[in-house]
């Protein structure tokens, strides 16, 4: 990821040597990358004592999720997204954008302008998803008080990197009051939910 | 110790309170640098199940070890590196055990140098990031990480472009501010 123009955050009126300062921190933001969300399990310090040992808990958790995965071996594959591309976000003339998350795990959606039938297009940005078992796959929902009512679309990554993924929705938004990002998974036929935001 | 606020301690002094058994202390050090400690370890390991364990070991070992931090010998952010950096090696190799001998400063010694560099920039910029104001953090998150123009943010957050534009430019120094210090 290149990051955000410079010049564009700071202008152009700074004096040389504080522009090269916060050029210096620009580059480093850049190079950083966006810090990834801590897990639930991480969320609480652990209880500190003699010894800090809550690992048998997460790895109980996590021997079911891969007993889990393992039983999804015998799903279908759903279909991939193409392979990746440069961002064409720049591209993209929205009329309203919508964030869904802060960093770690995002999803940046653009809505554009309708055509004249009422078919609006959205690219939708994501970033720190992680690539789902075999039939697995990410759903994009309009909401109403919170519960999902509309597919947007559904749509795969194969890494956490940003992917960009195109929809075309005939809906009415003022019908609607958030956004929603859920991953579908084939065990248990369910959407759960992954982001929200109000809209 | 200065008589100062616990939240405003540097890390360093939180090291030493650790050190004597000071649990609210250990807290704040974990609020600060869990998610810089499991971004590193993600990094490295690339693997979160691994990465969470190598966090939960990390912080074991800060906790074990925090008696042996002398804060005249340097500040803390090093000392919490080289204990992470230890801890994820340990992850890697596999081993059960958590790391047995903690070193006063980060080395290179596992890791091809421009990758450490990396390693330790990402870190610096991480912790960094937890000491920002929450109203600045999160427009250089957005603007940097979510891919937002300024505009955008503006229509995100719903304040005016000018008020993004001085929030960014004052993250910025502050965070210029909070590297430099770190390094002096």
């Amino acid at each position: 990821m290149s990051g955000p123009d410079f010049r564009e955050l700071v202008g152009d009126d700074l004096p040389s040597e504080e522009r090269a300062r916060l050029r210096r921190v620009h580059d480093q933001l850049v190079a950083a990358g966006a810090p990834p969300e801590l897990p639930p399990a991480l969320q609480e310090a652990p209880a500190a004592g003699g010894s800090v040992s809550w690992l048998p808990r997460r790895r109980l958790g996590t021997a079911l999720v891969l007993a889990a995965a393992l039983a999804l071996s015998a799903f279908a594959a759903g279909f991939l997204l193409g392979k990746g591309r440069e961002s064409d976000a720049s591209a993209f003339q929205p009329e309203r954008t919508v964030v869904l998350g802060t960093q770690g795990q995002t999803a940046v959606v653009r809505l554009g302008k309708p055509d004249d039938a009422g078919n609006r297009p959205m690219l939708v940005t994501v970033e720190g998803l992680r690539r789902l078992p075999e039939g697995d796959y990410y759903s994009l929902f309009m909401t109403r008080k919170g519960e999902p009512v509309a597919t947007c679309g559904t749509f795969k990554v194969s890494s956490t990197e940003p992917k960009d993924v195109r929809f075309t929705v005939a809906y009415d938004f003022d019908n609607y009051d958030g956004l929603l990002l859920a991953e579908y998974r084939a065990a248990d036929h369910k959407d759960h939910p992954l982001l929200h935001t109000d809209i | 110790m200065p008589d100062v606020p616990p939240d405003r301690m540097t890390d360093g002094e939180l090291i030493a309170r650790v050190g004597e058994g000071d649990r609210g202390a250990f807290e704040l050090l974990y609020r600060r640098y869990a998610r810089p400690v499991f971004a590193l370890a993600l990094r490295r390991l690339g693997d979160r199940g691994r990465a969470e364990d190598a966090v939960q070991e990390t912080f074991a070992s800060v906790w074990r070890s925090a008696r042996s931090y002398r804060l005249e010998r340097g500040p803390g952010a090093p000392w919490l590196y080289a204990v992470a950096r230890n801890a994820i090696i340990d992850r890697r190799r596999a081993r059960v055990e958590s790391p047995s001998e903690i070193p006063d400063t980060p080395s290179a010694d596992a890791e091809p140098d421009e990758r450490a560099e990396s390693n330790w920039t990402a870190w610096r910029v991480h912790s960094a990031l937890g000491d920002l104001p929450d109203n600045e953090r999160v427009v250089l998150e957005l603007a940097y990480w979510s891919g937002l123009s300024q505009s955008e943010i503006a229509e995100y957050l719903q304040i005016p472009l000018g008020t993004v534009k001085t929030r960014t430019r004052t993250a910025l120094g502050r965070l210029a501010d909070l590297l430099e210090d770190e390094l002096t």
